[in-house]
């Protein structure tokens, strides 16, 4: 293309720089920002004002953080469950249906000490909260380990295994607890019985302890993809399965690995949903929200390029920004929807930037040296 | 002025100072060279020499960043292939851009101005029999593409490109793939080209003979610049080889006489299917003892490949046994085989031999990471395999900027000796070697064979799949050639000749004096 005397042209990058990386994203964001302040200027509202409102809420307020940060480990949760497969080269879009999994097991437990029965009851937490867990990661694996046995053995298309697993876990979930359901709440309302008080999970200065958990399984991955024989089988199969046969890895082993283990990390972001988010305590009734909020964890994964500590400040926004623009939505009085808007402005540029990652684009000044019989792209 | 009143000699295509530079690499320095109708002008060079680039240019798919084309003496400007196409070049790559579902007249015919909407196949067809008739091409106008060998294909494609009025023909290394009958009939087929006054530019890499047996005038590149223009008549493999290593090159190998030792590798009546189903190769039964070099030499998709995976551990076997140092390796997996002492260099060294997006030292780590030498408790020690690394690459003389660099920044004979030197270093007891100097320069052929030589020396058994029988011949102690699965004999190395083995290759009993 030229412009003036300039010639613009698109160039294939060798390598990017992590500091070209983390500009790229940032300019997405700014960009992002920008195209949404639109949105304001058309419903009339400043975009200064819209923003403040938006970032106050959800960084810097005492009921609005909180909020942020709840979400933020959940996104991150999600984000861990699908970096893993990822990085074997494989989809996992079933994180859905793994995290109804964990919540049914994490529920599982409660109602094998009777918690249904007699919701007043104790149970020591410590007994009580690790079994949850471990109740939630093993539901969640084991519904990750049928897409990745059916990917490994019969090489079926791993998108539509886990896309169509995530109906199954969804249906499941509302059998047990709605009207009739083994885990319904005695009151109704569609939702399951209460999580007994004392099992709901530590607070540490007001955020609950998974946390840490969730920070843990970042850092934890992080190592174990740059150390371990493990990680590197699976960054080997991603990157050429080829290659990776040929220097002796089983490709079944490692798929139904990744995704078991990718598995099991989304169902314990279900544990974290709701059993240890202030609040929430239950499988709540719009339960479908918070699978819906699992697709996020693709979205950072992407943006992160699979790796699991540049995915934490990333799911940090994506949390602030669903929470704060549903609370600016309604302080602003707009019309709804304002929160889908922000993230899906967001994703598009998020995405359309990661162009930038694999090409440049270069100015060409004019040469006068070489007269014409230059080729122009 | 119309094509059609150029005389022979007269310069049809001509290159003046083409320079072409790509980030960190000049792949064209000022390049001069003259095409003139009917002349077969090689173009020799090693990889990395420019080759590719300057093919590219000439075809219109990169634009030279300096210097200026002239077709027919007027300047031109090529935008894209089409520009090129337009005037009369045609490009046969090395790599096969044919429609294998679809027959030999609808790949021609694809693309062309002609065909138009409806198509008028049998116009199209008595047309393209009568050019191949003329050049010598014997085809089946409706047979599937993917019926045929490679060397129909080529020809094929040699056809599409006549067919669409080529006046001068470009060739990517246009014998690699062929058997020496292929070679000659389209050597032939060439000869009759020029004398139609086509112009023909073949662009070859390694195979010098063939370079002196058809071509009138060589151009040789190096590191980008042409470094020698001359007549081919006078012109000898020593005098080419130098002018394109820069140095002499001895191309006699020694075959190393070792005394024979035990046997390592055992074949009984192996058999294994290939992707599509048939048998790949079938009842296949063979030796190796130990310091010996077992060469199997073939045109490429005769089941050669097939059963170096088979061995490796890469492929399910459908009968037979294997048996490694007297134990029964059949069923064993590709991991255990490694661990046994199996070394396995595969064909492609960029889709399976390396993992281009890994540092040097994480390629060097596929052969190493099960292993506990560079492991504790399922840690892999990286500090230790990047030393690893570094010897590697000074014993090997790897050009690299060091252990932490990309494998896709390696040039391919670079790339090369990476894997070598990463199966070596494991003392490998069998090492089976796929076409291990394929698409690799003169130099860098030479590094490979004499490495091979150094394992066999050592007491390694080897395994060589070469599609270059010289090669084959010259550094086995038993060459087996391979025709639609099958050995068709097995000679002790010095009793095999090219002839016979060369026949048997292309599926043919030699005549016996």
């Amino acid at each position: 293309m030229k412009i003036g005397s300039y010639e613009l042209k698109l160039e294939k990058r060798e390598h990017l720089t992590r500091l070209k990386a983390t500009l790229i994203s940032t300019f997405s964001i700014i960009c992002a920002l920008l195209l949404f302040s639109l949105i304001f200027v058309n419903a009339g509202i400043s975009p200064i004002t819209g923003f403040q409102e938006i970032f106050s809420f959800a960084f810097a307020n005492r009921h609005g953080l909180p909020l942020t940060i709840n979400r933020s480990i959940f996104i991150l949760l999600c984000t861990s469950a699908f970096i893993i497969p990822f990085r074997a080269g494989l989809w996992n879009i079933g994180m859905a249906g793994q995290m109804y999994a964990g919540a049914l097991g994490a529920f599982a437990v409660l109602y094998a000490f009777g918690a249904r029965v007699d919701p007043g009851m104790y149970i020591s937490p410590f007994i009580g909260i690790p079994l949850m867990m471990l109740a939630s990661g093993i539901a969640g694996g084991v519904i990750g380990a049928i897409a990745g046995y059916i990917k490994g053995r019969f090489n079926v298309n791993e998108i539509v295994i886990t896309m169509m697993i995530n109906f199954i876990a969804f249906w499941l979930v509302s059998f047990m607890i709605k009207e009739g359901g083994p885990f319904m709440n005695p009151v109704g309302r569609s939702e399951s019985f209460d999580l007994p008080v004392s099992l709901r999970a530590p607070l540490v200065m007001g955020v609950p302890f998974t946390l840490i958990v969730a920070l843990l399984i970042s850092f934890t991955l992080h190592w174990v993809f740059s150390k371990t024989r493990i990680g590197y089988q699976i960054k080997a199969y991603g990157l050429n399965p080829a290659a990776a046969k040929y220097a002796g890895m089983n490709p079944f082993k490692i798929t139904l690995m990744v995704f078991a283990a990718g598995g099991a990390i989304a169902g314990l972001a279900a544990y974290h949903m709701f059993a240890a988010v202030p609040g929430v305590y239950k499988i709540a009734r719009n339960y479908v929200d918070f699978g819906d909020l699992t697709f996020y964890g693709i979205i950072s994964g992407l943006i992160a390029n699979g790796n699991p500590l540049a995915a934490i400040p990333i799911v940090l926004l994506f949390g602030g920004l669903t929470n704060g623009g549903r609370f600016a939505q309604g302080r602003l009085e707009m019309g709804f929807g304002v929160d889908f808007a922000l993230l899906g402005i967001m994703m598009i540029t998020m995405v359309a930037f990661q162009f930038f990652y694999r090409y440049k684009i270069v100015w060409i000044k004019p040469n006068k040296e070489i007269p014409d019989g230059r080729v122009i792209l | 002025m119309s094509l059609d009143t150029l005389m022979r000699g007269d310069s049809v295509l001509e290159a003046r100072g083409i320079t072409k530079r790509f980030p960190g690499v000049l792949a064209n320095d000022a390049i001069n060279f003259n095409i003139k109708v009917g002349e077969i002008h090689a173009v020799l060079g090693e990889n990395g020499a420019g080759k590719t680039t300057l093919m590219n240019i000439l075809f219109g798919m990169y634009q030279p960043d300096e210097g200026e084309l002239f077709f027919n003496g007027k300047k031109v400007d090529f935008k894209s292939p089409l520009d090129a196409i337009k005037l009369g070049i045609g490009m046969v790559h090395q790599k096969r851009k044919l429609i294998t579902a679809h027959n030999v007249i609808e790949n021609i015919i694809l693309g062309h101005p002609l065909a138009g909407t409806i198509l008028n196949i049998n116009r199209a067809k008595e047309d393209v029999s009568k050019l191949s008739e003329q050049y010598g091409f014997k085809i089946d106008l409706m047979a599937k593409v993917w019926q045929l060998s490679e060397g129909q294909k080529q020809s094929v494609e040699i056809i599409k490109a006549l067919y669409r009025g080529a006046k001068v023909l470009i060739l990517d290394e246009p014998t690699s793939a062929l058997s020496p009958p292929e070679t000659k009939s389209l050597l032939a087929s060439i000869k009759s080209m020029s004398n139609s006054n086509l112009a023909v530019v073949p662009f070859i890499t390694h195979k010098l003979p063939i370079v002196l047996a058809i071509s009138d005038t060589v151009t040789v590149l190096r590191r980008g610049k042409v470094t020698a223009h001359f007549e081919t008549k006078g012109a000898t493999e020593k005098s080419l080889a130098r002018s394109m290593v820069g140095r002499d090159v001895i191309n006699d190998l020694e075959r190393v006489q070792v005394g024979r030792g035990k046997p390592i590798l055992q074949v009984n009546t192996l058999s294994a299917r290939s992707e599509k189903g048939p048998l790949a190769f079938k009842g296949v039964s063979f030796t190796i003892h130990e310091g010996e070099i077992f060469g199997i030499t073939g045109v490429s998709g005769n089941g050669q490949e097939e059963l170096a995976e088979a061995l490796a551990g890469l492929r399910k076997v459908v009968g037979g046994s294997v048996f490694l140092d007297g134990q029964d390796i059949t069923n064993s997996s590709c991991l255990e085989r490694w661990q046994k002492g199996v070394g396995y260099i595969p064909a492609e060294r960029n889709d399976v031999g390396s993992i281009g997006d890994f540092s040097l030292t994480e390629n060097v780590a596929m052969n190493y990471f099960y292993d506990d030498q560079y492991t504790t408790g399922g840690i892999i020690r990286y500090n230790e395999l990047r030393t690893l690394t570094e010897d590697l690459i000074s014993e090997y003389g790897v050009a690299t900027p060091g252990p932490d660099t990309t494998a896709k920044s390696l040039s391919g004979g670079n790339l090369q000796k990476l894997i070598l030197a990463r199966v070596f270093a494991r003392k490998p007891r069998l090492i089976i070697a796929c076409l291990p100097t394929q698409g690799l320069d003169v130099g860098a052929s030479e590094f490979v064979q004499n490495k091979l030589l150094q394992a066999k020396k050592d007491g390694a058994a080897i395994l060589l799949i070469s599609g270059d029988i010289e090669e084959a011949l010259s550094l086995s102690d038993w060459v087996a050639p391979i025709y639609e699965g099958e050995f068709k004999d097995i000679f002790a190395g010095e009793d095999a000749t090219l002839e016979i083995v060369g026949a048997w290759m292309a599926g043919v009993k030699p005549k016996v004096d």
